[in-house]
C-alpha cells in the first residue's frame, strides 16, 4: 500500500513538472504580451518593462530562473499585470474562498447525487429511476452559465437571506454552492447508479437478500462499498476542480475565487500568475487523485492485494 | 473569509442566509459608505503603473493634483493642491502656487513631491506606460528616451510652495490636462522607504503602507472582492467630504452588476448592458441614467491593404452604414449616431463627415463610389475580415454592419471575434482588414481625439497619413489662443474624415443605475467624478420596494 502511494507520489511530481513546463512555453506562444493595453506602448517603454521583469531573455533562461526562484527562494514571482502584487498573495486570498465554496458545493453534490443514484439503481426501471435520471440528465445538460443567473433571479431576488452575488455575508455562499453542487450531483447520480446496478447484480447481494436484508441494510452495508467506486474515482478530480474555482459560477455570483483569477490571468497574459495557478491546480489534482487511490484501496480488497 | 467564520457559514447555509433583513446598501448608507460598481479589478493604485479607467477612479479618491475636478462641470477644473496659478502670454510657462497641505501621515506636500513624481514617471529605466502624458513638458520626451538629463526637463521648484512648468508648445488648456493622475504628486518619503523610485514591485500602494493627499485613504483591498477607501482626516478640505467611505466593487459582468443593484448590494452600477436597458428602464425608471460620454465607437480600416488603400472604397463603406438603426436597435439607445470623429463638447464643433443627404442618395453615392473603384454592385470585391473583441455587443454590431454592407453594396465581410489581448495585439500590429475600436478622451479637449491620426502616431494603427493633416495639427499645437487652436483642429479632423481611415459609428453614452438616495452626482463627459462630493441618504437605497 505504502509503496503504491509512493509510486503515485513520484508520478504526481513528474506530472506537475510536465504540466508546468508545457504551460510555461505554451503561454509564451500566445499572441500579445502582459503589457498590452488599450493604447500602444512606445517601443522603448515596452523594452524597459520587459527588461525589468526579465521577459526579454530567451525562454529557456526565463524557465531556469523561474524554477530557481521557486526552489531556492519560494518566490512564485510578481503579477505582471497587477504590478506590486505577488502571485503568492493573489493565491493566498483567492484559494480560501474557492475552498469554502468547493467544500459546500461538493457536500451538496455528494449528499444529493449519491443517494439519488443509489435509489435509482435500487428502483431500476421504476418511476423513481426515470424521474431521478431525467433530473440528472437535466443537471448535466443545463450549463452553469444558464443555471447561475436563473438561480440568482428566481431564488436570490426573492428568498430572504439569499444573495444574488457578492461575498460580503454568509448568505452569499448558498447560490454559488448550489449551482456548483447540482451540476456535480447530476454526474455523481449517474455514476453511482451505474456502479450500484453492477454491484446489485452480484451473487453476494442475492445471498444477502435471501438472508432477509432490508433495502437500507442491503444498500448501505453490502452494495455501497463496491457500487460507489466509479463515483469515488470521479470525486477526486471533481473536488480539485471545485476548490480551484469555477470561472462561470464565480463571475455570475461575483465570488473572488481562483477561477476568476485563472481566466483573467490567461486573458491578460499574466505569465507568472498563470504558472502559479497551474502549479497550485496541478498539486491539488495529484493530491486528490492520491486520496482517491487510498480510499479505493481501502474499499476494494482486490486493489489492496495488487499493491 | 476567515476560517473562524466557517461555523457561521454552515449555520447560514442551512438557515438560508442571515443578517438583519436589510440590504447591504442600506447598512452601508447608515455608516456613510457609498457602494459603487467599478467594472474591473484595479491593476494598480500607483498612478505611474495604472492605465485602466477603473484604476483612475480610485486613484482620484486617494491622490489630488494641482487641480481637482468640478463635480458638476468637467470643462473647468477647481484649484486642488495649487491655490492659484498663472501663465505667460504664450501659455508655455506656468507657475503654480501650492496651498499648505499634508500627506495622510502628516508630512507636508511640497513642490518637490510633484517634481519627484514627474522624474519617476519619465525616468528612462522606470518603464512608465503613460509617460507620454508628460511629454508636453520641455525635454520630457528626450529625457524619457535617454537623450537628455533630468535637469533639462521643464520642471522647476524655486521653493517648497512653487512649481514652475515649462512646456514645449503653448497649452492654454493645461489645467484640464493636469486632472489626469499622471500629473499627481507622490509621497517621496514613502516610496523611497519601500524600495525606491524605480522599484516596480514596491509595496507602497498596499493598504498598510498607503500614504496619499486625496480626500480618502486606502482602508482595505481584497482582490476581485472590493476595495474600500475611508475619509482622510488630514485632507485639506476634509470638512467638505460628503461621505465617510467609498467601496468599489470590481464587477466585470454587467448582468451580475445589474442583479446586484436590484438586490440592494450597491448604490450605483458602472454600466447597464444594452440587452438589459429596456428591462432596467421598465423596472426602475427613477434609477436608470443615460449620460453623454467623451468616447467614440468606430471601425479602423487598414489603409495599407487593398482594396482599403482606395479612398473611394473606404468612403463607400462608411456611407453604407445605417447609423441610426445601429444606435436604436443594437446598442439600444446607449449612444448617438456619429457623423464625425471627436464627440462634440468643450466648445468644439465636430466637422460633419459628409454633406447631409437622405438615405437613398447616401446609398446611391456609396454604390457609385464602389463602382468607380472597380467593384460595380460589389462584383469582384474581395472578402474582407472584420475583427472584433469577444464582447457580445461588438459581435452583434459587427453582424448588423455585415448585413448593411451586404444589402447596400452587395459585398460580404467575414467576422472574426478574438479574445481581448489577441484582438489588441492584432490591431496594434495592423494584422486586420477592419477592426472595431473605441477611444475615450484622457482630458476634455478635442486634441486627445484628433492627435490619434498624426502620421506614425502609436495609436493610429491604420497606416493612414496625410501631410495636410499633420500641418494643421502642428498649427493647432503652435497656437496660443484657444479659438485658432480649435479651428486648426477642426480643419485637421475635416481632412481626416474626408479620407476615411476610420468609420465613426456612434458617440457612446454612459448607461448605469443610480439609487435615488445618491446625492451630488452630475453627468460629466469624462465620467471623472469626485466621490467626495457624492453623498448617500440612509433613508432609502437602490432596492426596489416590491422586493
Amino acid at each position: 500500500m505504502t509503496s503504491r502511494l509512493l509510486s503515485r507520489l513520484g508520478q504526481g511530481v513528474l506530472v506537475v513538472f510536465a504540466l508546468e513546463t508545457v504551460t510555461f512555453f505554451l503561454i509564451r506562444l500566445l499572441p500579445g504580451h502582459p503589457f498590452l493595453g488599450e493604447r500602444k506602448l512606445p517601443e522603448h517603454i515596452l523594452a524597459q518593462l520587459q527588461n525589468l521583469y526579465g521577459i526579454d531573455q530567451p525562454a529557456w533562461v526565463q524557465y531556469g530562473q523561474y524554477w530557481k526562484n521557486i526552489l531556492l527562494h519560494g518566490d512564485f514571482g510578481p503579477s505582471l499585470v497587477r504590478e506590486g502584487v505577488q502571485v503568492s498573495s493573489v493565491i493566498a486570498q483567492a484559494f480560501p474562498v474557492s475552498l469554502i465554496l468547493g467544500v459546500f458545493g461538493m457536500a451538496i453534490a455528494v449528499f444529493a447525487g449519491i443517494p439519488a443514484g443509489m435509489l435509482a439503481a435500487y428502483r431500476k426501471n421504476k418511476w423513481q429511476d426515470t424521474l431521478l435520471m431525467l433530473l440528472a440528465m437535466l443537471g448535466i445538460c443545463i450549463p452553469a452559465f444558464v443555471l447561475a443567473p436563473l438561480a440568482g433571479i428566481f431564488l436570490g431576488m426573492h428568498v430572504p437571506g439569499l444573495s444574488v452575488a457578492g461575498w460580503d455575508d454568509p448568505g452569499c455562499i448558498v447560490l454559488p454552492a448550489l449551482t456548483l453542487g447540482l451540476v456535480n450531483a447530476a454526474y455523481l447520480a449517474r455514476l453511482a447508479r451505474g456502479g450500484m446496478l453492477e454491484t446489485l447484480s452480484q451473487d453476494f447481494i442475492r445471498t444477502a437478500r435471501a438472508k432477509g436484508a432490508g433495502p437500507v441494510r442491503l444498500l448501505a452495508r453490502h452494495a455501497m462499498k463496491g457500487g460507489l467506486l466509479p463515483a469515488i474515482s470521479y470525486l477526486g478530480p471533481a473536488f480539485a476542480a471545485l476548490i480551484t474555482g469555477s470561472f462561470v459560477v464565480e463571475t455570475c455570483f461575483q465570488v473572488p475565487g481562483m477561477g476568476m483569477q485563472f481566466v483573467n490571468a490567461t486573458t491578460d497574459r499574466d505569465y507568472f500568475l498563470i504558472q502559479g495557478l497551474v502549479l497550485c491546480y496541478g498539486v491539488l489534482i495529484v493530491a486528490a487523485n492520491m486520496a482517491v487511490d487510498y480510499v479505493q484501496a481501502l474499499m476494494n480488497p482486490a486493489l489492496r492485494t495488487e499493491s | 473569509m476567515k476560517w473562524v467564520f466557517l461555523p457561521v457559514i454552515v449555520a447560514a447555509f442551512f438557515c438560508g442566509g442571515c443578517g438583519d433583513g436589510r440590504f447591504s446598501a442600506d447598512r452601508a448608507a447608515e455608516r456613510g459608505t457609498l457602494i459603487v460598481g467599478n467594472n474591473s479589478e484595479p491593476q494598480s493604485l500607483d498612478p505611474h503603473k495604472a492605465t485602466a479607467v477603473a484604476d483612475g477612479k480610485i486613484i482620484g479618491c486617494l491622490l489630488e493634483g494641482l487641480v481637482r475636478p468640478d463635480p458638476a462641470n468637467d470643462a473647468e477644473p477647481l484649484p486642488g493642491m495649487a491655490a492659484s496659478w498663472e501663465c505667460n502670454e504664450r501659455a508655455d510657462r506656468w507657475v503654480f502656487h501650492l496651498r499648505r497641505a499634508q500627506w495622510s501621515d502628516g508630512m507636508p506636500v511640497t513642490s518637490h513631491d510633484f517634481a519627484y513624481a514627474y522624474s519617476r514617471l519619465l525616468h528612462p529605466q522606470f518603464g512608465g506606460r503613460y509617460a507620454e502624458m508628460l511629454y508636453p513638458l520641455r525635454n520630457a520626451r528626450a529625457y524619457n528616451e535617454g537623450r537628455a538629463r533630468w535637469e533639462e526637463v521643464g520642471v522647476q521648484t524655486p521653493d517648497k510652495q512653487t512649481l514652475v512648468l515649462g512646456l514645449t508648445e503653448p497649452m492654454p488648456r493645461l489645467p484640464l490636462l493636469l486632472l489626469h493622475s499622471t500629473w499627481f504628486p507622490l509621497p517621496r518619503h514613502v516610496i523611497e522607504a519601500h524600495g525606491g523610485m524605480l522599484d516596480r514591485r514596491s509595496l507602497w500602494t498596499h493598504a498598510e503602507h498607503w500614504v496619499g493627499n486625496g480626500a480618502y485613504v486606502l482602508r482595505e483591498h481584497r482582490f476581485n472582492d472590493f476595495l474600500e477607501v475611508a475619509a482622510n482626516p488630514l485632507y485639506t478640505r476634509a470638512r467638505e467630504v460628503k461621505n465617510r467611505a467609498v467601496r468599489f466593487l470590481p464587477v466585470v459582468n454587467g448582468f451580475t452588476e445589474t442583479r446586484m443593484f436590484f438586490d440592494g448590494k450597491m448604490h450605483m452600477t458602472n454600466n447597464v448592458p444594452p440587452e438589459t436597458i429596456e428591462a432596467a428602464k421598465r423596472r426602475a425608471p427613477e434609477a436608470y441614467c443615460e449620460d453623454p460620454y467623451y468616447c467614440t465607437i468606430f471601425y479602423r480600416l487598414n489603409t495599407a491593404r487593398p482594396p482599403l488603400d482606395d479612398v473611394r472604397v473606404r468612403r463607400a463603406l462608411s456611407l453604407a452604414v445605417d447609423r441610426e438603426p445601429l444606435v436604436r436597435d443594437v446598442v439600444r439607445g446607449a449612444g448617438r449616431a456619429a457623423y464625425g470623429f471627436t464627440p462634440p463638447g468643450a466648445g468644439y464643433e465636430t466637422p460633419p463627415m459628409s454633406p447631409a443627404r437622405n438615405d437613398r442618395e447616401r446609398i446611391a453615392e456609396a454604390r457609385r463610389l464602389l463602382a468607380e473603384a472597380g467593384f460595380p454592385g460589389g462584383k469582384g470585391f474581395p472578402t474582407l475580415e472584420l475583427m472584433t473583441s469577444s464582447r457580445e455587443v461588438q459581435k452583434v454590431m459587427a453582424e448588423a454592419i455585415q448585413a448593411m454592407w451586404n444589402k447596400n453594396l452587395g459585398i460580404h465581410v467575414d467576422i472574426r471575434a478574438c479574445e481581448w489581448t489577441a484582438y489588441k495585439a492584432a490591431q496594434q500590429n495592423m494584422q486586420y482588414d477592419l477592426s472595431s475600436s473605441s477611444w475615450s478622451g484622457d482630458y476634455l479637449d478635442p486634441a486627445t481625439f484628433v492627435d490619434l491620426w498624426r502620421s506614425g502616431g502609436g495609436n493610429n494603427s491604420t497606416g493612414w497619413s496625410n501631410p495636410a493633416f499633420d500641418a494643421l495639427l502642428a498649427e493647432a499645437h503652435a497656437a496660443s489662443d484657444a479659438s485658432s487652436r480649435l479651428a486648426a483642429l477642426r480643419g485637421a479632423e475635416g481632412v481626416m474624415l474626408d479620407e476615411v481611415p476610420v468609420i465613426p459609428l456612434y458617440w457612446a453614452k454612459r448607461t448605469y443605475l443610480k439609487s435615488p438616495a445618491v446625492r451630488g452626482w452630475h453627468p460629466l463627459l469624462l465620467d471623472n467624478h469626485p466621490f467626495d462630493a457624492v453623498s448617500v441618504d440612509s433613508a432609502e437605497s437602490g432596492k426596489e420596494a416590491e422586493k
